[in-house]
């Protein structure tokens, strides 16, 4: 019998007697991984919902829309696949004794794998569906939204086959990420442990990130050369892209420098958590904060693009003028899904976190360790990574944009106070959310006995 | 002997079942007590009483410190956790240390989280190490280590406070016989070499046979004591283990 055919076989098994145990460790079993796909689906579908009224354009300008929206879509991609990969794990840590115990009976690694995806993708799908219908509570007021002059009203709603199409792109991903996740959780006839591996957080990072911002700010500086409009959004396009990119490559490097920085000043016990936190997984940690350094970014190039529109004056074409008025009300949208985005994920990882460490804190509770300092050490864990990459992502869009804009960043006060707002709302967004994520410390100690003695 | 913990009539219920059935219990300074019986017997759940990590539903625990008597049973949630962080040690069945800290900043952290400064805690956490064989193993990550080396490591965090009692539940249950013995040497050796009390809830007999005195619950009910007769005596720490000498606690 293949791997796959037994897998099939087995995951309804397992799904059946899990069911007093889904009750029993709710949140745990299926809450977060449902709702984490639940929200992901409902921003994918709302921002495909509302950037669809730009395909139905064909005029010359048409084409500008339709790039920023992939844009748009492109900013969502990767807290997508973060959350894929954590409720994945999630999944493979919440069956470790069944799975373990199959492995005991004689299962192979590749049916364990086949069931996590299985699971994995059954959630996906339950959480796509819900997702699917907050999605249909949204795009009434979705299509309120005004682009070129005029509500989407219409555009907003979705066709069902292409709602079809989100749902099983959800599942799909889940799938691959559940694959790609189970990498670092290794099932063995004795149990289930997380992978331990070299996390590559080398200092080659920083040096292609800076090729990268080089190539950006090169290409950035030869704008007026470029001549046509629509060119001249591309290239800008393809700079976000290198900048997101360089963000991505050097983000780990600089998380792990800075933790490593902070662990030797460690005087008290939550610094030394939280360094150690960081630095045992510098990747993990930039992908729970990455989302807030990609949304800096765009917060900085809004700030420019509403500058440069002050600039324009009387003297811009009324599409030209719409135009930028359309960018502003897109970027804002994609903030605002950005935002939620990281702080679904930010609240989905902590709490995933707290659980799977459930029997440790609890050991931690009885050694005497208060449960404010446990707090302490996991806000920090996530806040001070997340001060720091939104600085730094920034200041490259910063530097990026300032051949374009020149003294008008310098001298438009509105500037400095959309950037600021941007950074304000994000920080409280995501400590906010990690509040609401760490609250499962005070649910996991209040019933102790029910972590007591699982692995940690 | 002195009595460093006392309860009396301790009673605690879960639902549908009672687990501890008015225990009258003390343990002596320096004594090392095992806590035997079948599953569901009670001896963990008179363990955290003791331990002030569960309430009981009725009884006193009282701790005699050296300023005064102290009521585990009345005191709150805060005052509590203050009280094992500094007059308990606790060794776990599966250590339950922390993964991402070195070992010997597992063991400094107990000291940390007492307000003591980190170059102070981390050293005194390599002289608990090195004493427990673990010299050279400091900077490991746990998962770097064996088992017994964990538990090793579990028993420093556990002491290197100056714990005046130390609870341990199962504490060589998840290892092999020869590593068992060998974890158990160090957990006995060293606490009397220390002068503490320790108290560990344990299966196996081996265990409970190298304790001064054995308790046996049976439906929450102490059904044997065999009182502060000496059942094993601990045997002198070698020359080579000076555990009292290599501290000041």
């Amino acid at each position: 019998m293949s791997s796959l055919s037994m897998a099939l076989r087995l995951t309804p098994y397992l799904a059946r007697s899990s069911g007093s145990s889904l009750r029993e460790t709710g949140l745990r079993d299926a809450g977060l991984p449902v709702l984490a796909f639940g929200t992901v689906t409902a921003l994918l579908l709302t921002v495909a919902g509302g950037s669809q009224v730009f395909w139905s354009w064909s005029d010359d300008i048409a084409g500008t829309y339709q790039a920023l929206a992939v844009v748009a879509m492109v900013l969502l991609i990767i807290p997508l696949l973060t959350l894929g990969a954590s409720a994945a794990r999630l999944a493979a840590r919440r069956r470790d004794d069944r799975l373990a115990s199959l492995r005991l009976l004689g299962a192979d690694s590749a049916t364990v794998v086949w069931m996590t995806v299985i699971e994995s993708t059954v959630l996906a799908a339950v959480g796509a569906l819900a997702g699917a219908g907050l999605y249909a509570c949204a795009a009434p007021f979705l299509g309120l939204i005004q682009f070129r002059g005029q509500a989407i009203a219409g555009h907003a709603w979705l066709s069902v086959p292409s709602i079809l199409g989100c749902i099983l792109a959800v599942c799909v991903l889940a799938a691959a990420s559940a694959a790609l996740g189970l990498r670092k959780v290794v099932v063995t006839p004795l149990g289930v442990r997380t992978r331990q591996t070299a996390d590559g957080a080398h200092w080659v990072r920083g040096l292609i990130a800076a090729v990268v911002v080089v190539i950006g700010v090169v290409a950035m500086g030869m704008l007026s050369s470029f001549g046509a409009f629509i060119v001249i959004i591309a290239v800008m396009g393809g700079c976000f892209g290198l900048a997101l990119l360089a963000l991505n490559l050097m983000g780990p490097w600089i998380l792990r420098l800075r933790a490593s920085s902070q662990l030797k000043r460690a005087k008290r016990p939550e610094q030394l958590l939280a360094a150690r936190t960081v630095l045992e997984s510098p990747k993990e940690s930039w992908r729970q904060v990455g989302g807030v350094a990609m949304t800096s970014f765009v917060g900085v190039f809004v700030g420019v693009g509403m500058s440069v529109a002050d600039t324009m004056g009387p003297g811009a074409t009324d599409e030209t003028a719409l135009l930028v008025r359309d960018i502003n009300t897109g970027v804002m949208i994609t903030l605002l899904g950005s935002f939620l985005m990281v702080a679904c994920s930010a609240g989905v990882n902590q709490a995933a976190a707290v659980l799977d460490r459930a029997s440790t804190l609890v050991a931690l509770d009885r050694v005497g360790m208060p449960r404010k300092l446990m707090v302490a050490a996991r806000v920090k864990a996530v806040m001070s990574p997340l001060v720091l990459v939104a600085g730094i992502s920034a200041a490259a869009a910063a530097v990026l944009v300032l051949p374009l804009t020149g003294t008008v960043l310098l001298t438009q006060p509105v500037v400095f106070l959309t950037i600021g707002g941007v950074f304000a709302a994000g920080f409280l967004l995501v400590r906010l959310a990690i509040a609401a994520g760490t609250a499962q410390i005070g649910q996991v100690l209040a019933r102790p006995e029910r972590y007591a003695s699982m692995d940690s | 002997m002195n009595a460093i913990l006392h309860a009396q009539q301790l009673t605690k219920h879960y639902p549908g079942s009672i687990a501890l059935d008015r225990v009258d219990f003390t343990a002596n300074a320096g004594e090392s007590i095992a806590i035997i019986g079948p599953s569901g017997s009670g001896k963990t759940t008179l363990l955290h009483c003791l331990a002030g990590i569960l309430r009981p539903d009725a009884g006193s625990i009282t701790l005699n410190t050296p300023s005064a008597p102290l009521r585990l049973d009345t005191l709150g949630d805060a005052a509590l956790s203050r009280l094992r962080r500094e007059e308990f040690g606790f060794v776990f069945q599966q250590g339950m240390l922390l993964p991402e800290l070195t070992a010997v900043e597992n063991v400094a952290l107990a000291l940390m989280l007492n307000g003591t400064d980190r170059a102070t805690s981390e050293s005194r956490g390599a002289e608990w190490l090195g004493a427990l064989s673990l010299a050279g193993m400091e900077q490991r990550r746990l998962g770097e280590l064996s088992g017994g080396q964990v538990q090793r490591v579990a028993i420093a965090r556990a002491q290197v406070t100056g714990a005046r009692v130390v609870f341990a539940d199962e504490p060589t249950g998840a290892l092999d016989s020869a590593t068992s013995n060998e974890v158990l040497d160090v957990l006995l050796r060293s606490v009397a070499a220390n002068g503490r009390t320790l108290l560990v809830v344990t299966h196996d007999p081996n265990v409970a046979a190298r304790c001064q005195r054995v308790v046996e619950l049976r439906d929450g009910r102490i059904v044997a004591d065999s009182g502060s007769a000496l059942a094993a005596p601990v045997q002198p720490a070698p020359a080579t283990t000076n555990f009292k000498g290599a501290f000041n606690v």
